[in-house]
């Protein structure tokens, strides 16, 4: 994260989680990215990474991970994105980027560094 | 997460050691792959090497409003869509 800050680049997570209630603002000052709550998936649907989860993932989730989303996401919202990471250079195309449904395969941060520095280079 | 050579290690390598860590019994490890099939065929791919990112203005933690082409003006942006803290 240190490094994708001093290439001059900023860092943006995105969820379609609430605002966290249980933080301090101490705390949420001192989360040194922002973290964005997409609370009606507005953003997770244009980037077409939206999902409604399916019904045996949910029984799953909540019987055998006591995992209930609703808690996290509101009442009704079974959904998610699909995990995904987006290089984007100055004029908001994406330059380098990553989504799968797999939620164990993600970018490599080796791979994030070099496109930032792909960009740096060329502009 | 030091044994295996530690920072070495890539993350792909990491997630698949934690992933196999956790023991799931195979009835539960089908379902999830159910799952995960069943995005990948419903056609949420996201965006693609090329295309322009939508604009888009959210809430961050502290409720401040965050505009993604006003921090485009700053610089390359990295964005990361995560599913939740759970």
């Amino acid at each position: 994260m240190h490094t994708i800050r001093s290439l001059g680049a900023d860092l943006v997570a995105i969820s379609p989680e609430l605002p966290d209630n249980t933080l301090t603002m101490a705390e949420k000052h001192a989360i040194p990215i922002d973290i964005l709550s997409d609370a009606t998936s507005e953003v997770l649907k244009k980037y077409r990474l939206w999902f409604a989860v399916p019904g045996e993932v949910k029984t799953l989730y909540l019987e055998k991970f006591g995992l209930n989303l609703e808690k996290y996401n509101g009442a009704g919202r079974w959904e998610l994105p699909v995990p995904a990471t987006y290089v984007l250079d100055q004029d908001g195309i994406v330059r380098a980027g990553q989504a799968d449904p797999d939620y164990t395969v993600r970018m490599e941060p080796t791979e994030i560094v070099a496109a930032i520095r792909k960009i740096a280079r060329v502009t | 997460m030091g044994r295996k050579g530690g920072m070495k290690m890539s993350l792909k390598d990491r997630l698949a050691e934690f992933d196999a860590s956790r023991k799931r019994p195979p009835e539960v490890v089908a379902i999830v792959r159910r799952g995960i099939d069943y995005v990948r065929e419903s056609g949420a791919a996201g965006l693609s090497i090329g295309d322009r990112a939508p604009d888009f203005a959210l809430p961050n933690q502290r409720g401040e409003m965050v505009r993604l082409s006003e921090r485009l003006s700053r610089g390359p942006v990295v964005l990361n869509f995560y599913r939740g803290v759970w």
